[in-house]
């Protein structure tokens, strides 16, 4: 029980004053970027690196680490209100999250998405602390056709999303897959798909602008046919009822927090993939197993909760790859990594026994981060609810200039700014066509990740599917692998099984 | 000696230069943070470089605006090369090299990227070099203790050797040494130094090529072992491992060099200030010793003997790929 004695360490280290206050400024920074469309962790921590020069290594990693884990909260807000994602983390939160808002219950969603992020991110520490060294091996096994089996296991419950209108479904995660192929090519570094030959098209299309589009551009257009211009959001009031009422709707959505925390952990370990990928997953998986799956998609707690609870839970999941393997397991990690180096810090297998203080204080912090940041959120949500309370008139156009910011920033290319308002004006047409969006939006998010280890894993097996099917050599990736066959084969059958199973019935 | 004599005279001139524009034009200073491209993922070897250079330069307040490093790793640095170039004149924007910007201009020439005119060549700071690693339990390589032995297995097996990019510096590499020792391998690219030194160590590939530190987290571990140095000498961070020349392989011998270029059309003005900055970062005590407890080799070259080097290493290159394809 070494483990316990190490930890209440690091609790105590991040306790000391000058800690504490680092980390309770560090959750609000984070909190305002991850809320902020186009400024995400990543941003907030690299800009932030520079200060952390002038403390020591501890307190630095437990600014910057309570910054990406505000950030993480902080998506969830505009996504809610204002139906942007505020981060790629909390794309999928988007979902269900607006429709909750729209419906007037942004309370239930704003609550659902704080207790969730709580709930996940505590529990993957909790994993972390125990079983981080074994992890450490797991992230070390999981290679190229593992990764891909997970991909297609994603893909599979991409399927499901879109409803009961599967080909409908299949042409969007076709579109998405289409768009994700666009740049260089990952594996011989040659241009494809260059329309025009526009420059801007070689680095790609950044998922954030086709998200952003869709969901900014496209719900507002679709917003204004709508009502005509004249949209009254609804009359919210905060009182102990409400609350109440935004708690006791938590209670449908433990599964959402069991498959959120323990799949976001999962996927967080595993280097290069990270919290988007794996709140989307979250989301899909959730939806899927969920009983009342049609319901997703029009506003329901668990459409929050399971998004919300991954990312925070990948977070920390991140970590891990960085710490033991010293491989960044998401962007804004490979960035804290940079500073580990420079903070004369090696990363890799003997940092746990080398610096033992670091790394529990890391540890440490979060489970003290996870709980300022839900009372913070918890007691900013009046503050939040306000926005509801701005005129559609002058809402719009702040919502579209964020917009703007948000598709320039990444990438800060001014041709991303006039894709994301094609894909706003195409993905308001698909609408109108009923044409689900979401899965277009998770394949560009998976498709380069998908690529890239199928490609790897088939010059391992020169050019034979059979590796990620064979039980013996690679079981990992067979399990996964046939999981995916039955998740997809689920949604496309179900309706056929229902319908047989129910005539039965009667008889 | 005479090297030492036209460096030491090349110091002094510049200094007396520096002086002098002191005392007439206002000398150029950023303006807005300064992006540093870097035409490689995170956590590879130019990445950490370039993290370093940032963090010596924030710490110390060596510039007046901040250096923000932004990674471009797209196509073997295709993309980070295409961006630089189309930045001709812009004063805020500065590159940092792997060997990937002496290959992908001739591999990929429906970039048209013209290495010589389209950057200009600051300062080289570091070379780096290349081992040979397996990994300490690696299933295909039990038994393999030295560089012989490895050559030995590697010529009747297919081994798998996981690398950095299609015609990346450790792809051209493995062309060598085919030519050299008979063997072929499998090449398994992945997205960056630090993915390839996990592959290696988790089993995925049998040897890699890696920078000194992007194994170094697993040298000190235990988990990888190198077989050979390319260099002429052995290096204190790598005492037990023999250099090529010790064990009569002179010809295995190859560098990476770590320089910063800024886009074409700059003012000389511009092109001192980021020369000058460099060369504070390199005296800086802290990245002395980084770099040298990480393996590396400090080699700093400015001016018309960078030109000479990389017109050298440009064609040395060229020649490499000929022999490759």
């Amino acid at each position: 029980m070494e483990t316990i004695g190490f930890l209440l360490d690091g609790i105590f280290t991040s306790l000391q004053w000058f800690n504490l206050a680092l980390l309770i400024f560090g959750c609000l920074i984070g909190l305002f970027v991850g809320a902020m469309p186009g400024l995400g962790s990543v941003n907030g921590v690299a800009i932030l690196i520079p200060i952390t020069f002038i403390i020591p290594p501890t307190a630095a990693i437990i600014f910057l680490a309570a910054v990406y884990y505000g950030a993480m909260y902080g998506g969830a807000i505009s996504s809610v209100m204002l139906g942007i994602p505020g981060a790629s983390t909390a794309v999928a939160t988007v979902f269900d999250g607006r429709p909750l808002a729209v419906k007037g219950e942004a309370m239930t969603a704003l609550t659902a998405a704080a207790v969730g992020s709580f709930v996940g991110g505590t529990v993957s520490v909790i994993l972390f602390t125990l079983f981080a060294p074994p992890l450490a091996e797991v992230a070390l096994r999981f290679n190229a056709p593992e990764t891909f089996a997970l991909m297609v296991m994603a893909f599979a419950t991409f399927v499901g999303l879109g409803g009961d209108d599967v080909p409908k479904t299949i042409f969007s995660i076709l579109i998405g897959l289409a768009l994700s192929t666009i740049g260089l090519d990952l594996i011989t570094g040659k241009p494809r798909l260059i329309f025009f030959n526009i420059p801007g098209f070689l680095h790609g299309i950044n998922f954030l602008v086709l998200a952003i589009g869709i969901y900014g551009i496209g719900e507002m257009l679709w917003t204004l046919e709508e009502t005509k211009g004249k949209v009254q959001m609804s009359k919210l009031s905060v009182n102990m009822k409400e609350v109440g009422r935004a708690f006791g709707a938590l209670k449908k959505t433990i599964m959402a927090m069991n498959i959120g925390s323990f799949l976001g952990f999962f996927v967080g370990i595993l280097p290069a993939a990270g919290a988007t990928p794996a709140s989307l997953m979250s989301y899909g998986i959730t939806k899927q197993l969920s009983k009342n799956s049609k319901e997703f998609g029009s506003g329901v707690p668990a459409g929050v909760v399971a998004p919300e609870c991954a990312n925070n839970s990948a977070s920390t999941g991140s970590m891990l790859p960085m710490l033991t393997l010293g491989i960044p397991g998401s962007p804004t990690t490979a960035i804290l990594l940079g500073g580990m180096i420079l903070w004369g810090l090696t990363p890799g297998p003997l940092l746990f026994t080398q610096e033992p203080e670091f790394v529990w204080g890391l540890i440490g912090s979060l489970y003290i981060a996870n709980f300022f940041t839900l009372v913070l959120n918890i007691a900013l949500i009046p503050a939040f609810l306000m926005v509801l309370r701005i005129p559609f008139a002058i809402l719009a156009p702040v919502i579209f200039v964020l917009c703007v910011t948000g598709g320039y920033a990444p990438t800060q290319s001014l041709h991303d700014v006039w894709l994301m308002l094609l894909f706003g004006f195409a993905g308001y047409i698909l609408r109108k066509l009923d044409y689900p969006v979401a899965p277009a939006v998770l394949s560009i998010v998976l498709g380069p990740l998908a690529e890239k280890a199928l490609r790897q894993s088939l010059i391992l097996s020169d050019g034979s599917m059979g590796i990620f099917f064979d039980m013996s050599e690679k079981p990992i990736a067979a399990v996964i692998m046939y999981i995916a066959i039955v998740l997809l084969i689920m949604p496309a059958f179900g309706p056929l099984y229902r319908r047989l199973f129910k005539k039965k019935q009667p008889a | 000696m005479s090297i030492i004599k036209k460096l030491a005279l090349v110091v002094v001139s510049l200094s007396l230069v520096a002086v002098s524009s002191v005392s007439s034009a206002k000398p150029f200073s950023p303006k807005k943070p300064v992006e540093l491209i870097i035409p490689a993922g995170q956590g590879g070897g130019a990445d950490e470089i370039a993290r370093l250079v940032q963090g010596v330069i924030e710490k110390n307040d060596y510039a007046s605006k901040p250096v923000i490093p932004i990674n471009k790793s797209g196509g073997s640095g295709g993309e980070a090369m295409t961006y630089v170039k189309k930045k001709a004149g812009d004063e805020h924007t500065l590159i940092i090299t792997l060997n990937n910007v002496l290959t992908t201009p001739v591999n990929q020439p429906e970039l048209g990227i013209d290495f010589f005119n389209d950057f200009t060549p600051l300062a080289r700071l570091i070379t780096d070099t290349f081992l040979v690693w397996i990994a300490t339990e690696g299933k295909n390589t039990a038994g393999v203790e030295t560089f012989d032995d490895f050559i030995d297995l590697a010529k009747g097996n297919g081994l798998v050797m996981g690398g950095t990019g299609s015609m990346s510096e450790d792809e051209l590499l493995l062309g060598m040494m085919r030519g050299q020792f008979g063997f072929d391998a499998k090449y398994v690219p992945y997205s960056g130094g630090g993915a390839v030194a996990k592959g290696l160590v988790g089993g995925e590939s049998d040897f890699t090529l890696n920078n000194p530190s992007e194994q170094m987290g697993f040298y000190q571990s235990g988990d990888s072992k190198a077989l050979v140095m390319m260099t002429p000498e052995r290096n204190p961070a790598f005492p037990e491992v023999p250099s090529s020349y010790e064990l009569g392989y002179p010809d295995l011998e190859y560098y990476m060099m770590r320089a910063f270029m800024a886009p074409a059309g700059i003012d000389a003005e511009v092109e001192k200030y980021y020369t000058g900055l460099l060369h504070t970062v390199y005296h800086d005590d802290e990245f002395q010793t980084f770099n040298i407890d990480d393996g590396k080799l400090m080699s700093w070259l400015e001016g018309y003997g960078l030109k000479d080097f990389l017109a050298i290493e440009y064609e040395k290159h060229g020649e490499i790929i000929k022999n490759f394809n």
